[in-house]
């Protein structure tokens, strides 16, 4: 039943096609954006906007969530770091990433650091949150027996914080790097000479819809991998949760 | 908490804000950093005054405010039917499902490109990225939270023969609310989000985004950094005000739990 749409989809825009209602401008066949695709590929355009698209946004991501992570730990572990900084985090948060745009490239010029710190500033911000969000959360007794056994301070963070944190901050991970891919796409539109946004912003402008509609599968299959990616790692952080729930089902 | 402890954390709140503002007052009027890429502090308030009485700078948040409202009305709107469809209907979610949530993994600013050729250069292709951006979140929520009705809900309803719009009415909307209302405020930030791209990415002549723009390309940091500021303002307002439209009506539910 599933590809009751799909299909239907495929129908309807074939036929749109075969009919020629509209322009071959604005719609080209089904197996026609396939061989587009494919000729991408073999050219090695893909290949190279791709790995220009994805280190941007590997190196954007790692610097601004790792910052957020590490802020984001801090805050939850000490309430005058909280109070500290929250608010002025809490008040920049509200600032649509996009509005940041244009001053970034005031600052930073229209090379990669103006991307990086474009994609950096918005994978931080959902990092801080989660990661504050599950630190904040720990439960207290969790914290008091790490007292009784008289944890040191790198035992009570590998051993309690940061394993009870874990779920929030894999959720933080998947809003930042979601948002980092959607935020690379939109810098590398508004102005870039690499990467898959560049590939489907220029070809707009030169009217190939073929290679548009091809960078949109492509963006859109990567989105879907990162996100895949991301729930392996998560089954395997969290292992650990499914094993003493059945053992505690085990017991009862 | 007591009324002093209160007053201390907000004491500690203001630290950080003024350490950053004397700093940004130094490093400009010492001379480390040029005005004209890091506008002093008194400045950018006085730029703002002067705007906000400007009858061209309200315009531009007008055209701003209208698009959003637009996108995000026709987006939740239609998520909301969507979300409730697949949420009541399982033979619908089987149908729908797979499709929705393929597209969903586009991230959204990509439309653009493709919408711009479709639909050209003019207020339609903005206001439905708002519109995309507002539909996620709100059909998603709308399809948790009618999921998560209390099945004793449903059979209650059954034995007092309810019929289909009665069941929906009464029983499955006032319990999925509180997830649709998160939805709409999911939505309502996605949307303004995506205005500010759609106005930088998609040619236009007025609204905010695009007056930030102007400020960039006249070099004019001044009018880009009020720009940002009213952005993130109008942001937090919004958000706000749908935040207390959606407590209003979550008021029948808390004197229901008292009783």
């Amino acid at each position: 039943m599933a590809l009751i749409v799909p299909l239907l989809l495929l129908v309807v825009w074939q036929s749109a096609v075969s009919m020629h209602l509209f322009s071959p401008l604005l719609l080209i066949p089904p197996l026609t954006l396939i061989n587009t695709l494919l000729d991408l590929a073999k050219s090695g355009d893909l290949t190279t906007n791709i790995i220009a698209s994805l280190s941007r946004v590997l190196i954007g991501f790692l610097i601004g969530a790792s910052t957020g992570f590490l802020l984001g730990l801090f805050m939850g572990l000490s309430p005058f770091v909280d109070r500290f900084f929250g608010p002025v985090i809490k008040g920049f948060k509200q600032v649509p990433q996009f509005a940041l745009m244009p001053l970034i490239i005031l600052w930073f010029g229209v090379d990669e650091l103006a991307k990086f710190v474009f994609i950096a500033i918005g994978a931080f911000f959902p990092m801080v949150f989660n990661t504050y969000q599950g630190v904040n959360d720990v439960p207290k007794k969790y914290c008091e027996l790490a007292r009784v056994f008289n944890y040191n301070g790198f035992h009570y963070l590998s051993k309690v914080i940061l394993p009870s944190a874990t779920p929030s901050i894999i959720t933080g991970l998947r809003f930042s790097l979601g948002l980092s891919w959607m935020l690379v796409v939109g810098a590398e539109i508004f102005g870039a000479d690499s990467g898959l946004g560049y590939m489907m912003a220029s070809s707009r402008n030169m009217f190939q819809i073929d290679i548009v509609m091809a960078g949109l599968v492509v963006i859109g299959t990567i989105g879907f991998g990162i996100n895949f990616v991301l729930q392996i790692i998560e089954n395997r952080l969290l292992r650990w949760r499914f094993i003493s729930d059945n053992g505690a089902k085990g017991n009862s | 908490m007591n009324i002093n402890e209160k007053i201390k954390v907000k004491i500690v709140g203001i630290i950080f804000p003024l350490l950053l503002l004397i700093l940004w007052q130094y490093v400009v009027s010492a001379g480390y950093v040029s005005h004209h890429i890091l506008p002093l502090p008194g400045s950018i308030i006085l730029k703002f005054v002067r705007l906000i009485t400007h009858e061209k700078f309200l315009l531009h948040i007008a055209v701003s405010l209208r698009r959003v409202f637009y996108g995000f009305f026709i987006g939740t709107l239609s998520g909301f039917l969507f979300g409730l469809l697949i949420g009541l209907s399982r033979t619908s979610e089987k149908i729908f499902g797979p499709f929705f949530h393929t597209v969903r993994q586009v991230p959204l600013i990509g439309w653009i490109p493709l919408i711009v050729m479709w639909f050209g250069m003019n207020e339609f292709p903005r206001i439905l990225i708002v519109a995309i951006g507002a539909f996620y979140p709100t059909t998603m929520n709308t399809f948790a939270g009618v999921r998560s009705v209390p099945t004793q809900y449903v059979e209650l309803a059954s034995v007092y023969g309810f019929n289909k719009i009665k069941l929906i009415r009464r029983i499955i909307l006032p319990s999925a609310l509180p997830s649709i209302v998160t939805g709409f405020t999911l939505s309502l930030g996605m949307s303004w989000v995506l205005l500010v791209a759609a106005e930088l990415l998609i040619e236009t002549n007025v609204g905010l985004g695009k007056l930030i723009d102007v400020g960039r390309e006249t070099f004019n940091m001044e009018l880009v950094t009020v720009g940002i500021i009213t952005a993130g303002l109008l942001g937090f307002i919004m958000t706000k005000i749908v935040e207390r439209l959606a407590s209003g009506t979550q008021k029948g539910r808390v004197s229901d739990q008292k009783k």
